[in-house]
């Protein structure tokens, strides 16, 4: 799995979770933050993204990504470790 | 707007909401009460259904779908007991038309505990092995304080906020602590509600296990079940509900359901479920010199009146010692359910819209009465103006609570129509 295809399943989880966001954009330069994403929802939209790839990583480890690409990038990163 | 200039003025309920098996508004419990229609089946939400060799649990429980004003990114992160509350506050609210009133001057109280523990134990089964993928959310969504923090961020609530617990008698301790923070100045318009019991199916096992949950000689005929205060009472039989009331000192140019003039809670040094006659008599004298009343003046009772067998011939007991064989009695909870945590609240609402309707509502099941020696409404609705009610309300852990709720003056225009 690629960085753009964990890109595509945050995107997924960011729908489910806030359905208000169901027809907007949403690119890899974005932050969920400027989407209007909470931090309680960044938990629950990171948590399940990380579920449904199966990668237990601890949360601490992922901080420090600015936009949704890096994150993506940083995801695939750890996953390809284990 | 609340009269807020006379502070010596009576406690009045100006605002409603509720929410029971027949649905969802104050209809839909005048529906129940005074209608015929059997609201008892066998309970089947997720989390609550036994395996094929047990005995299902009889109950009632709330028709999908629940009726929300949260955004979609907002409800599906509450749970049953956070969303009913707020559908039953929206009407509660409105009705009051409380929305030019202060934030800072409107407080909040949930009564209740342990109010999602359906749904932590469907958690619990769910992250057990996977707990790494435990949403975030779930930090503050086990804590008691959930259902009273989505009432606050939906409503306008800035005076304060918080949960009490006194088991079964949480509807009714969350009104007493309302009353009180009306009574002292401390906001001028408080909210009582009495949160939905969200039970797991370990906690009705645990009731069954005690014996207080009914019942199994009607276990093929849920109907039957429920039946306070009757012969062949084996326990009480769970139904899901909330209430809101909204208090705040009487202004007669606002509407209103009657007052709230007297209300006492005594604890009895119990730990576990066992009644106690004296305490709850005690309670019944505190709450009535408070209001200014004899036992004489009580022409209607709304009983606490599980089906407990024990719960039942203490409560009889007490009417009996108290002197209250002319009042009228009924048992709401042959009709609804035992809401717990709900249970005080939603029976109070029903007291006032009994005294709206100038009728009484009958008692399920009631064949024959524990005691004839009482006045009961039997099974059909009785005629009768309420003017001076008397509430019981008692919980595990050694409550015992009394109240006294009084008809609006015949002065001035003032009765919710």
């Amino acid at each position: 799995m690629d960085s753009n295809a964990i890109f595509q399943i945050l995107i997924n989880e960011i729908r489910s979770i806030i359905p208000e966001l169901e027809d907007h954009p949403i690119a890899r330069g974005d932050a969920m933050a400027d989407l209007g994403v909470n931090s309680m929802e960044r938990g629950d939209i990171l948590v399940s993204t990380l579920e449904a790839i199966e990668l237990e990583v601890p949360m601490t480890q992922l901080f420090g990504p600015r936009n949704l690409g890096e994150l993506a990038d940083l995801i695939h990163a750890k996953s390809a470790q284990q | 707007m609340p009269n807020q200039h006379n502070n010596k003025a009576p406690l009045a309920v100006t605002g409603i909401g509720a929410a029971c098996g027949a649905g969802f508004g104050k209809d839909a419990l005048k529906q129940a009460l005074f209608g015929t229609e059997n609201l008892f089946s066998f309970l089947e939400r997720p989390g609550r259904r036994c395996e094929k060799q047990d005995t299902p649990f009889i109950g009632i429980e709330l028709p999908e779908p629940i009726p929300t004003i949260l955004p979609p990114r907002i409800e599906r992160t509450v749970g049953l007991s956070g969303r009913v509350a707020v559908s039953v506050l929206h009407e509660a609210w409105h009705e009051a038309n409380i929305d030019t009133v202060d934030p800072g001057r409107i407080g909040l109280v949930v009564g209740g505990s342990g109010l999602n523990s359906r749904e932590q134990a469907i958690a619990a089964d769910t992250y057990s092995k996977k707990p790494a993928f435990i949403p975030p959310r779930y930090g503050h969504m086990f804590l008691d304080t959930e259902v009273g923090a989505i009432c606050t961020s939906t409503f306008p609530i800035r005076g304060f906020c918080h949960t009490v617990n006194a088991a079964s008698a949480s509807g009714v301790v969350a009104t007493l602590q309302a009353m009180q923070a009306v009574s002292s100045g401390q906001v001028d318009v408080c909210i009582a509600l009495g949160a939905l019991q969200d039970l797991s199916l370990i906690d009705l096992q645990g009731f069954r296990a005690m014996g207080a949950m009914g019942s199994p000689s009607f276990a093929s005929t849920p109907f039957e079940a429920s039946r306070p205060m009757s012969q062949d009472h084996e326990g009480f039989i769970y139904g899901e509900a909330c209430a809101a009331l909204v208090i705040e000192r009487l202004d007669t140019n606002r509407a209103h359901y009657g007052t709230l003039t007297g209300g006492a809670q005594v604890a009895d040094g119990n730990r576990g479920p066992e009644p106690n006659s004296q305490a709850q008599q005690q309670a019944a004298h505190m709450a009535l010199q408070q209001a200014g009343l004899h036992i004489e003046d009580i022409d209607y009772v709304n009983g606490h009146a599980t089906g407990t067998p024990l719960g039942d011939k203490t409560e009889l007991e007490t009417y009996r010692e108290l002197g209250l064989n002319k009042a009228w009695i009924n048992t709401t909870k042959s009709i609804i359910g035992h809401g717990l945590s709900a249970a005080g609240a939603i029976e109070l609402a029903a007291v006032f819209l009994q005294m709206q309707q100038g009728q009484l509502h009958p008692c399920r099941n009631m064949n024959p009465a524990l005691d004839t020696s009482l006045k009961w409404v039997g099974t059909a609705p009785q005629q009768h103006i309420i003017q001076n009610a008397l509430k019981f309300s008692f919980g595990f852990g050694g409550t015992n609570t009394a109240i006294v709720l009084q008809a609006p003056s015949s002065e001035g225009k003032s009765q919710h129509a």
